[in-house]
């Protein structure tokens, strides 16, 4: 019996999108939810904060993208680990909060030598961080090296003015 | 009784039997429904069911003429969802548009080709190329209406936004849109009705105003993902600047060279199935030459198109340095395996068909020898570019391996071995077309044995440039790294147009060995050809959901965030199978297309009595 050409490559095709369609499946499947504002109570405790703030860190905050912790050779972005040190070193004139909050509000204000512009300022979209996300994560960040201080109470000079 | 005519009738009765019979009892059941004893005169016929619902309608109807008016945000599409609905329809529409605006790029060249030389052959190649153009032209019409209408259903507060920002580009559109009507269905009914050269106006007419539109729709598509020209609130700053938006011209670039190797394929996959329908040896020579000349055009646009790819994404770092990241490193860097291996295998596909066709080139056996070299790098180049750096592992894997990444060949999933991989593939594919090129021919210039030479010393040192950087990037910061990027692509461009441009010189004058005989090759070469061109548009379906789903949760990157239910990125998995049915579904589509072109090939329809010989017999 002689197969209609039609029919021969109909099966080609189907069969082509479905070998296709395999490969899909095969690779890691991850869904990724639209990020919801982080409910954080006032009366949290500095040790809550860092614990929120690692959660937005690693996810909403998008920082692990391109941040890495503990890693070293040809880096993208500068390695935070031990930035709560690192940061009162950083930049002359500026405590070492003042150094992290001007660098998640204004990143393009100082960078690292070595590296390039880049970063997104994370209490704006797309990020888009609320002023109280911010300080959790600025509480992960004085744990990474040093011991954190922020608390919800705390005010800074970019506090609010988004 | 045992005819299958008297059974279709007999299973028609039944049929109608069966519904005759349920409508029965149904009116039935409906008609002894329980009615109150003691109801009103007057009302007997009311039961409570038909009160409940007459007292609900009644309800609704008083709710309805209460309700405030309130804009809707969203309206959803049943089963499917909006998301999908219009992703399908988008897919379908860029698919016919893309074929609607590469096919009169290749025609006009071909026809120019056939007008210069003199050789009627090409003439009647353009014209059974715009043959393929007027009902793809319709059903994109269609395509570009239906998704706009459902656009503007299921998501009118978007689109309400993008009104507002681009308001002053849609009567350019349509204005632009009906001298496309114009240009194309004159160039395609005036086919030897005007001067050669009026015709060829039409052509060019036809190729600006088709660029033209595409790149009006460009920058709507491309604000989404890298906008410009709009305050922090969305308020429009200009116009002007949200339409030269970071990745506008990028898109425009790969769109064209995408739209013409896309094009190319699908015009060669109609020449398959002609060549495979034939039923003549001089039917099968134009159809082989014809699939020939529409895979040589996808190939020759896909060999640039990853450079066009890497300008593209370069903009998206340099417009948001987060969005190139997420793309690459992210929850879409998987995507890219996929990518591989359906790059790997259009060439693979692409460097086969060549090996075959050389089969009906006489003198073509002496390169043989070199296609098993061809096949080693083109399979281990492949294997390279399709490898993860980190791959799917149980715990004790992980932890035997050190991570996530395998000790040995994690190597070879960074971008320094992927690049060096698929700038080796584009150098063999090359060589394989040059090898197909040269088959038939023998140099007959004095400086041929050097200029082969020559021919070899660029392709090797463009190579062993490329390999070096490419080992060179494991030892650099990652900065530098990137940067190399740009010296392999340039090597590797200006060894092929080097090439090139010696091997027009030397095959001058070149002795013949024999006649190319078309038609003469396996049939399995047409569907590869087939093949190709389904993975092209698996491809194009798949770069197309990278290129819209980058944004994530937002309608407007930053600008216009996304509130409804479809507010998540899906599994790459369920993405593919989106892109497989939309591929299905064109497919089915363009096979209609074939199909109706091919009716112009057929004789007029006469009653049995009136047929003779074959067509007798073909009729029966």
């Amino acid at each position: 019996m002689r197969i209609p050409v039609p029919l021969k490559l109909a099966v080609l095709a189907i069969l082509t999108t479905a070998f296709y369609t395999y490969v899909g499946q095969m690779v890691p499947q991850k869904m990724v939810e639209a990020p919801q504002v982080v409910e954080i109570a006032e009366d949290v405790s500095t040790a809550e904060m860092v614990e929120i703030g690692k959660t937005i860190f690693e996810g909403k905050g998008m920082c692990s993208t391109c941040h890495t912790i503990g890693k070293t050779g040809a880096l993208r972005f500068p390695d935070l680990a031990g930035i709560a040190t690192r940061a009162a070193q950083e930049r002359e004139g500026l405590s070492a909060l003042d150094y992290l909050v001007e660098s998640l509000y204004e990143p393009e204000a100082y960078i690292v030598p070595g590296f390039n512009a880049g970063m997104p300022a994370i209490g704006k979209p797309p990020i888009g961080l609320t002023d109280q996300e911010i300080l959790t994560v600025l509480a992960y960040l004085q744990s990474l090296g040093g011991t954190p201080e922020v608390t919800m109470e705390t005010r800074h000079t970019y506090y609010g003015t988004d | 009784m045992n005819s299958p005519a008297v059974k279709i009738v007999l299973g028609l009765l039944v049929g109608i039997v069966l519904l005759a019979g349920t409508a029965k009892l149904v009116s039935y059941l409906i008609e002894t429904e329980y009615r109150s004893p003691s109801a009103p005169r007057g009302t007997a016929e009311s039961t409570p069911r038909q009160q409940g619902l007459a007292d609900e309608e009644a309800a609704a109807d008083q709710a309805a003429r209460e309700r405030t008016y309130e804009e809707e945000t969203y309206r959803a599409f049943p089963i499917i969802g909006s998301r999908v609905v219009v992703w399908v329809l988008a897919q379908l529409h860029l698919l016919f548009a893309a074929f609607v605006l590469a096919v009169p790029i290749f025609a006009f060249i071909i026809e120019a080709i056939g007008y210069f030389s003199g050789d009627p052959r090409y003439d009647k190649l353009a014209y059974e190329f715009t043959k393929l153009l007027s009902v793809s032209f319709s059903l994109t019409a269609t395509f570009g209406a239906f998704m706009t209408f459902m656009l503007v259903i299921l998501y009118p507060q978007f689109m309400n936004y993008l009104f507002h920002v681009f308001s002053p580009t849609f009567l350019p559109y349509v204005l632009l849109f009906f001298a496309e009507a114009f240009f194309l269905y004159t160039y395609y009914y005036g086919w030897g009705k005007f001067h050669p050269l009026v015709h060829l106006g039409l052509g060019l007419g036809l190729n600006l105003v088709g660029t033209a539109i595409m790149f009006i729709a460009n920058a709507w598509l491309t604000f989404m993902t890298s906008p410009a020209g709009v305050a922090e609130s969305g308020a429009l700053i200009s116009t002007w600047e949200a339409v030269t938006n970071y990745t506008w011209m990028p898109i425009n670039v790969h769109r064209i060279i995408a739209n013409v190797a896309f094009g190319g394929s699908v015009a060669a996959a109609y020449a398959a199935y002609k060549f495979l329908s034939a039923d003549s040896d001089e039917e099968r020579a134009h159809y082989d030459w014809m699939g020939y000349i529409g895979n040589f055009v996808a190939i020759i646009a896909f060999l640039p198109l990853p450079f066009a790819g890497y300008w593209l994404a370069k903009e998206i770092y340099a417009f948001n340095q987060a969005l190139g990241i997420q793309m690459m490193g992210g929850a879409f860097s998987w995507l890219f395996i996929i990518q591989a291996v359906l790059i790997g295998n259009l060439f693979l596909g692409a460097n086969y068909y060549l090996w075959l066709g050389m089969g009906r080139i006489p003198g073509s056996e002496r390169f043989q020898s070199y296609i098993k070299y061809l096949l080693i790098a083109i399979a281990a180049c492949f294997a390279i570019w399709a490898t993860p750096r980190s791959i799917l592992a149980t715990v004790s894997e992980v932890r035997a391996m050190g991570g996530s990444s395998h000790p040995a060949l994690g190597f070879l999933g960074v971008m320094s071995a992927k690049n060096t991989a698929v700038n080796i593939l584009i150098l063999s594919t090359f060589v394989s077309f040059l090898l197909y090129r040269r088959g038939g021919r023998i140099p007959t210039v004095a400086w041929a044995k050097a200029g082969n030479f020559l021919q070899f010393a660029i392709f090797a040192g463009a190579s062993s440039y490329v390999i070096y950087l490419g080992l060179k990037g494991y030892l650099v910061d990652a900065a530098t790294r990137i940067g190399y990027s740009v010296p392999q692509v340039g090597s590797v461009l200006i060894a092929m147009v080097a090439i090139t441009i010696i091997d027009l010189f030397l095959l001058r004058g070149s002795r013949a060995v024999g006649e190319t005989a078309w038609g003469k090759i396996s049939p399995i070469s047409q569907y590869v050809l087939i093949f190709i061109a389904v993975t092209f548009t698996w491809l194009m379906g798949l770069m197309g959901y990278v290129r819209s789903g980058l944004r994530q949760h937002w309608h407007v990157y930053g600008v216009v965030r996304d509130m409804s239910p479809d507010a998540f990125t899906p599994t790459l998995g369920f993405a593919t199978q989106v892109v497989s049915v939309t591929v299905l579904i064109f497919f089915a589509l363009i096979g209609f297309v074939f199909w109706l072109v091919s009716l112009g090939d057929k004789g007029k329809w006469r009653p049995k009595s009136e047929r003779v010989g074959p067509e007798r017999a073909e009729a029966a």
